[in-house]
């Protein structure tokens, strides 16, 4: 037993109705399937991690309501004073024009 | 290219000049994959008169190379490398320099 070809035809389009599909019995090329694809793009813009809050954002935004603790700057404070006392910190902030260097010519 | 590239550094992971261009690539993407799909679809719709399919192909080949996907390339989150990276962990099959 044979089907006919309208008869599968109509299927056909019945089928396109139910789910809404492009209704193209001779196969032409209409691009149809770009349509289909999925947008990727916010996946690959999410693949490095996004800035966090830090504890010095934190400090600026509530600095005289809330106490922070910032153990790094702490560290970096001490080690500063640990390098003071050896006298090796940096030197002190000059203040004023620097004094003309002798025998430079102009 | 610099007009795309955020005023402020939105990335917290390794950081390196490759990965800050890279970035970039990825949310210029993200903003123009739409009218890349749309012109695509122009193109390869073959009932559309000749001449708006050849005008969405000069169209989509004149778009910025940053909008293009396959600019786009996974690097190690640890230490910015681009090659031998992992993608289920986003690292380097090596250890991070």
């Amino acid at each position: 037993m044979s089907v006919p070809r309208a008869r599968l035809v109509d299927l056909m389009k019945a089928q396109c109705q139910v789910f809404a599909t492009t209704f193209n019995p001779e196969g032409v090329r209409m691009g149809n399937k770009v349509l289909r694809q999925r947008l990727k793009g916010p996946a690959l813009a999410a693949y490095y991690p996004r800035k966090l809050a830090s504890i010095k954002d934190v400090k600026r935004e509530f600095g005289p309501v809330l106490a922070t603790w910032d153990e790094a700057e702490e560290d970096r404070f001490e080690y500063i004073e640990e390098l003071k006392q050896r006298g090796k910190s940096a030197p002190k902030k000059k203040k004023g024009p620097p004094a003309p260097t002798p025998g430079k010519k102009r | 290219m610099s007009m795309f590239r955020a005023k402020k550094l939105d990335l917290g992971c390794f950081v390196k000049a490759r990965t800050i261009r890279d970035h970039t690539k990825r949310k210029v993407f993200e903003e123009h994959e739409t009218e890349r799909q749309a012109l695509r679809y122009m193109i390869r719709n073959t009932t559309l008169p000749p001449r708006v399919r050849a005008t969405a192909q000069m169209q989509l080949s004149q778009m910025h190379a940053y909008t293009r996907p396959t600019q786009i390339r996974n690097r190690c989150i640890m230490g910015g490398q681009g090659r031998g990276v992992l993608r289920a962990f986003k690292m380097t099959r090596v250890r991070a320099p």
